[in-house]
């Protein structure tokens, strides 16, 4: 094939999912999805593998692939032009029965051509409570509808009965139909622009440029791998539910042009609904594998082809039916991620041409608080605040990483305007901003996490209901990389009666900070809460990995930090050796100070000693 | 240092020695684990990059320091039962 025309259809592959995304977003109503852009759209060949994976949650990309080749088996000889197809089942594909799939078949003249994919967290999935993060549950059974694969519409014609099941099974089901059809307006637009890129080319053009499509990618990422060096590198992610300790662990090898990503010696799995299945640890090193080594390829099929995972069966990166799985995506495939980007910054900081493309772990918590209630306007309000994928930015190799920057996995998530939020949940928030010190320190600072606190507003029962899935409050889980520190933990406050008066204290009803409320703040991390009457909730989440030795920060650097108050004084002595006087930095106490820090380094024992 | 690179911190020198990329100090011979090498400081994360480290008192800070200048070579969070986390570059 001419190489115009194959830059010509692998350009207008991208604008096919780029247009079928708009069209998800403009149909769609919910927040999570406009808003967070909690969305994928991908296109997959016809045996189902990835041939052109969109932007949006990346982790999505692979198990999309593993949804179609499921429809494939499973609707075999029965697959028809105009069907859509739905799968929820994590044990199938899905990475929790939240995230539906709807996938696509796209025929050519009688013959299926291609498939389009997509998902979206719908409103409510009937899991034991709203919203589809089931903290209760102990099992998949209690999580919710789900469905191995259900045709949906059939020939272009919605099947009803299928539809009214489904909607009779969920809470809101007015906006779980608007999901749906969101989703199948998406596929409908990839269907169409699709059908007339190959009336233009013609379908063996077509297919001839998708085959080799994928075989660039494979080559390409082929290439980039022989030029890194061969080695093993070690990741471990720690977190934390309800007094019980799991552990993620990964060993990345690479040989050659290939890459093995193994779990051996992870934690079983847990009680709780944070493990993921074999296809979500699968997706979950992907998500940043794609951004991180594949930032100028295509990201399909071709690049999985190098990579080997190995995951333990029954442990917290494989687990088997019937464990709970609802909090995977902010649980075990964040953690997976977590190491993963840990791995290949490690790998990409051995090799003098990659060194710069690392990066420090962003938004390692992937914290979540879900809300459901009655709203202002007596609405049922099933949401998840955004400020979930307001992550913080690890430091990279050559820069701070960003204050409230997002993260890897959903390179084009965003947060709402607090507008928004109040908007559609009876709260108003305090307070909302970047926490000082809370990014880890390096030579390169990591971004600094997001703070913020709400209370009930308007609500016709008295307030509304939330949960938190609060993983990475004891551990940090935003790594930090080459001597930076990790970031600080998370923290959730529960602060009952934020009006109380205390002796000798002004109750003040606008406060601006935890320290500033009145009533007694109660640690919460895990379960469902209750945000009603003068009670507060209080979110502050984790900062992002640093980079490098802190005394090697330049002290213009932390002066500026501490003047933007991102870095307090206190900090910028004790950890950079930056000592301030009269806000400048004072030269003579911080050079005396960065060498008391440094014998202090040399009379620690030696490791071997001391292990 | 002249050398090999085999992570921010660390290259491979013409002895065939991971070395310190600041100063030269040698940790051990290329292709092994080097932790046991450097001057370890283990500390409680609570604390150790602010108030808001409000980690549980449990979990620790690792920091690998070079024996020769002090340097900052690589830091870890760990369980205090938890071996070294440990990589190997062939170069």
């Amino acid at each position: 094939m001419d190489p115009i025309t194959f830059s010509i259809i692998r350009h207008r592959l991208f604008r096919v999912i780029d247009e079928a995304v708009i069209t998800l977003k403009h149909v769609s109503g919910s927040a999570i999805t406009n808003e967070g852009h909690d969305l994928m759209v991908s296109l997959y060949r016809a045996d189902g593998s990835l041939l052109m994976g969109g932007v949006g949650f990346l982790h999505h990309l692979t198990s999309a692939a593993e949804a179609c080749k499921a429809v494939i088996r499973r609707f075999e000889g029965d697959i028809g032009e105009g069907d859509v197809f739905l799968t929820n089942c994590p044990y199938t594909a899905a990475l929790h029965t939240s995230d539906i799939y709807l996938v696509a078949p796209i025929h050519h003249e009688g013959r299926l051509v291609a498939w389009s994919a997509c998902f979206v967290h719908v409103y409510d999935i009937g899991a034991m409570v709203p919203g589809g993060f089931s903290p209760d549950s102990r099992d998949i059974f209690t999580e919710g509808f789900s469905s191995p694969g259900i045709k949906l519409v059939e020939g272009g014609e919605m099947r009803r009965d299928v539809m009214d099941t489904l909607l009779n099974m969920v809470r809101a089901p007015e906006m779980v139909a608007l999901d749906l059809s969101s989703m199948i307006a998406a596929n409908n637009v990839a269907r169409e622009r699709m059908g007339a890129l190959i009336e233009k080319y013609g379908a063996d053009a077509v297919d001839e440029a998708c085959g080799a499509l994928v075989d660039q990618s494979e080559t390409l990422l082929r290439k980039r791998l022989r030029e890194l060096p061969d080695g093993r590198w070690e990741a471990r992610q720690y977190f934390d539910i309800e007094g019980e300790t799991c552990r993620v662990l990964l060993a990345m090898t690479k040989e050659g042009d290939e890459l093995t990503f193994d779990f051996t010696g992870s934690s079983p799995q847990s009680h709780y609904g944070i493990n993921c299945t074999y296809w979500a640890s699968w997706g979950g090193f992907f998500a940043p594998l794609f951004p991180l080594l594949c930032y100028d390829i295509t990201w399909n099929d071709g690049v999985l082809r190098p990579i080997r995972m190995i995951a333990p069966e029954g442990s917290v990166v494989n687990c088997t039916r019937p464990a709970p799985v609802s909090l995977a995506t902010v649980g075990t495939i964040q953690s997976v991620n977590n190491a993963a980007c840990t791995c290949i910054a490690k790998m990409l900081s051995a090799s003098e041409k990659y060194a710069e493309e690392a990066t420090a772990v962003w938004h390692g918590s992937h914290f979540a608080i879900f809300m459901f209630g009655l709203n202002q306007r007596r609405q049922e309000a099933i949401g998840i605040l955004t400020e979930t994928f307001g992550g913080a930015g690890g430091a990279r190799t050559w820069a701070d990483g960003i204050d409230v920057g997002g993260e890897i996995p959903n390179p084009i998530g965003r947060m709402a305007n607090v507008e928004t939020t109040e908007a559609t949940f009876p709260v108003r928030y305090l307070f909302r901003r970047a926490r000082p010190d809370t990014g880890g320190p390096g030579r390169w600072r990591g971004g600094n996490a997001l703070e913020f606190a709400l209370v009930q507003h308007d609500s016709p029962e008295g307030g509304i209901n939330y949960v938190v899935s609060g993983k990475g409050t004891e551990f940090s889980m935003s790594e930090g990389l080459g001597g930076g520190y990790a970031g600080a933990p998370c923290a959730y406050r529960w602060v009952h009666n934020n009006r109380a008066s205390e002796a000798g204290r002004n109750v003040n009803p606008f406060p601006t900070s935890l320290d500033e409320m009145t009533g007694e703040a109660e640690t919460i991390s895990w379960g469902v809460f209750p945000l009603k009457g003068e009670d507060a909730l209080y979110v502050r989440s984790d900062g992002g990995g640093g980079f490098g030795d802190p005394l090697e920060r330049e002290p213009a650097r932390v002066q500026a930090d501490v003047e933007a108050g991102m870095v307090s004084a206190e900090v910028a002595a004790a950890v950079y050796g930056v000592v301030m006087a009269n806000g400048t930095v004072d030269e003579g106490a911080t050079a005396a100070r960065r060498e008391t820090l440094r014998a202090a380094r040399l009379a620690a024992p030696v490791a071997a000693a001391a292990e | 240092m002249s050398g090999k690179r085999i992570s921010a911190t660390l290259v491979v020198n013409e002895d065939r020695a991971i070395a310190c990329a600041a100063c030269g100090h040698t940790l051990g011979p290329a292709g092994a684990p080097w932790k046991d090498h450097a001057r370890l400081d283990e500390q409680p994360m609570q604390g150790a990059g602010g108030n808001p480290y409000t980690n549980a008192e449990r979990v620790l800070l690792r920091r690998f320091f070079c024996p020769g200048c002090g340097a900052l070579l690589d830091t870890e969070s760990a369980l205090a039962d938890d071996p070294f986390l440990t990589d190997i570059v062939r170069v």
